[in-house]
């Protein structure tokens, strides 16, 4: 059934996005046996099933925490955006507005990258955001 | 007379099984209808930014200064980077990443590779990065 999203997945290799900030709880993390699916600095809107689009145009990466992927693009390097909780996220190269996914929730993060590597989570803009829910901006 | 078609030209059982599957293959493409459509859809272009202004239609990155900007690290001043890669050949629109900072993105054709741009990221005369642009 879901053939092709297998065939995507084994094609993009998950990426590993160390952040800079070490909270004592992190996303991905366990706390008295459950998940934690958002941690500080994750905006979270409720989707309620609706789609997600590539603010520009792009690559979608998965993680090594599956319930989330990366998207980020020649036009604003230096970013990663973070998109947590997508069913059967489109994975690899995606044109601007294209669909990468729909959830019932979406917790995103945008994160910048430091001399050292590592990614800080900072202040997300409206206007990417708005780029990610409405596919025509 | 004889009924020739008293005997089934199938198994018994092969009606089933092929409605079965055929029940099985629909509601698979229902699951799959994202995958299917991308098989169906002519590829799209990834198409490129275009640039706001032209600022120096000669301007082209060399390997050599290409090596030198590559060895200056994040959060480094515009100006030191402006020193090593001079003027680009154009700016794209700025735009807000992070909430309330303007990010400047400034392009360079590759000399040795015309159809690869490398674009360069500021944020407050700060040095944030660059990534290469394959897409043009």
């Amino acid at each position: 059934m879901s053939l092709s999203g297998c065939q995507m997945k084994a094609s993009v290799p998950p990426r590993s996005v160390p952040v800079q900030q070490t909270w004592e709880l992190q996303l991905g993390d366990r706390i008295a046996g459950y998940f934690v699916s958002a941690s500080l600095g994750d905006i979270s809107i409720e989707l309620d099933g609706a789609k997600v689009y590539a603010p520009f145009p792009g690559d979608v990466e998965p993680t090594d925490i599956e319930y989330c992927v990366v998207f980020s693009s020649a036009e604003v390097p230096a970013y990663l955006f973070r998109l947590c909780g997508l069913r059967r996220p489109k994975l690899g190269s995606v044109s601007q507005g294209e669909a990468i996914g729909s959830g019932r929730y979406l917790h995103f993060a945008t994160l910048r990258r430091q001399p050292d590597g590592t990614w800080a989570i900072v202040e997300p803009s409206s206007s990417v955001l708005e780029r990610i829910l409405q596919p025509a901006l | 007379m004889q009924n020739l078609n008293t005997q089934p030209s199938h198994p018994f059982f092969l009606k089933p099984l092929l409605a079965g599957g055929l029940m099985f293959a629909i509601v698979g493409l229902l699951f799959d209808f994202q995958g299917v459509q991308a098989l169906l859809s002519p590829s799209k272009p990834v198409s490129a930014q275009e640039c706001e202004t032209i600022v120096q239609a000669k301007a082209r990155l060399s390997r050599e200064t290409l090596a030198q900007l590559l060895a200056i690290p994040e959060r480094d001043t515009k100006e030191r980077v402006r020193q090593v890669v001079s003027e680009p050949y154009c700016q794209l629109p700025e735009l807000n990443v992070r909430s309330g900072v303007v990010a400047e993105r400034e392009a360079y054709p590759l000399e040795f590779d015309p159809k690869t741009r490398l674009v360069i990221l500021y944020e407050n005369d700060e040095y944030a990065g660059y990534r290469f642009d394959f897409h043009q």
